[in-house]
């Protein structure tokens, strides 16, 4: 017989599995069934726990929003230079990332499925770096520095760079790239920003 | 209101920048000068509370004020 689990097991479990489901498919392609069927329970002990499909793909966005990066340690420790506090909040992202790729498959399923309560979860996530490259390098461009530099394309353009890198290292394990570490590969893309940006 | 040195804006900015640019502002301020930060990131509560934490500074107070988050820190020494 199988083990009767204590509530928080229970919401623990379904979220794992719903995670796991949700990367794979997207949102519209699972159905509460397909869930329950997976955890070997009926729809209704589902229902105990989550009100609706979307209450659970909501939760599921949480349990990876309370493992928001910390990035107080990341400005706490460390020199302030631009490129040096740049390098150290991407590696902490990249690393928090590849500790839970499922992360980035349902980003991309909510990219094209027009959820804009998920998409705008995922552009929160990337916000942080967009948000210290456009300040940043205006900052420095009124030290007469990075002059001639369209701070927003830049962000834009580091975004892009890292996305890429964790897509070809965590979705696609791109054979082309095997010979890089994921780090190794961020590594490189932020010294080849840094130059770009007239800081390297 | 408490008294405080210096000011710092970091309404309409996310984290780390309001955290960095408090870092900046206490590095110009004395042992036991106190520093007001107001901030919208919802998220900066808990990162000048950890902050203070792993500086040694002290969070005086954190509360509301007029839809934004309001931050009183005494540099510690």
């Amino acid at each position: 017989m199988a083990k009767r689990l204590q509530a928080s097991e229970r919401r623990a479990s379904i979220l794992a599995v719903a995670k796991v489901l949700f990367a794979d498919k997207g949102y519209h392609g699972v159905s509460v069934d397909e869930i329950a069927v997976r955890l070997a329970v009926s729809p209704a002990v589902l229902y105990r726990h989550f009100s609706s499909k979307q209450d659970l793909y909501e939760a599921v966005l949480s349990e990876i929003a309370c493992t928001r990066e910390n990035y107080v340690d990341v400005v706490v420790r460390g020199p302030d230079d631009f490129g040096g506090m740049l390098a150290r909040m991407t590696l902490m992202y990249v690393e928090s990332v590849a500790r839970d790729p499922d992360y980035l498959r349902m980003e991309l399923h909510a990219a094209l499925e027009g959820s804009q309560a998920a998409r705008q979860f995922f552009e929160n996530r990337w916000r942080p770096f967009a948000d210290y490259i456009e300040f940043g390098l205006g900052e420095l461009r009124k030290e007469g520095v990075a002059t001639g530099i369209d701070a927003r394309i830049a962000a834009l353009m580091f975004q892009g760079m890292v996305r890429e890198a964790l897509y070809a290292k965590l979705v696609y394990q791109a054979d082309r790239f095997r010979d890089h570490s994921l780090v190794d590969l961020v590594k490189h893309l932020i010294a080849m920003f840094l130059r770009a940006v007239k800081l390297g | 209101m408490a008294n405080f040195d210096q000011e710092l804006d970091a309404r309409g900015l996310n984290c780390p920048l309001p955290i960095l640019r408090a870092k900046k502002s206490i590095a110009t301020l004395g042992g036991g000068q106190v520093l007001r930060i107001l901030a919208t990131d919802p998220g900066s509560v808990k990162d000048f509370e950890a902050f203070c934490k792993q500086t040694g500074n002290t969070l005086m107070s954190s509360g509301q004020n007029d839809g934004a988050f309001e931050f009183l820190i005494r540099k510690a020494g």
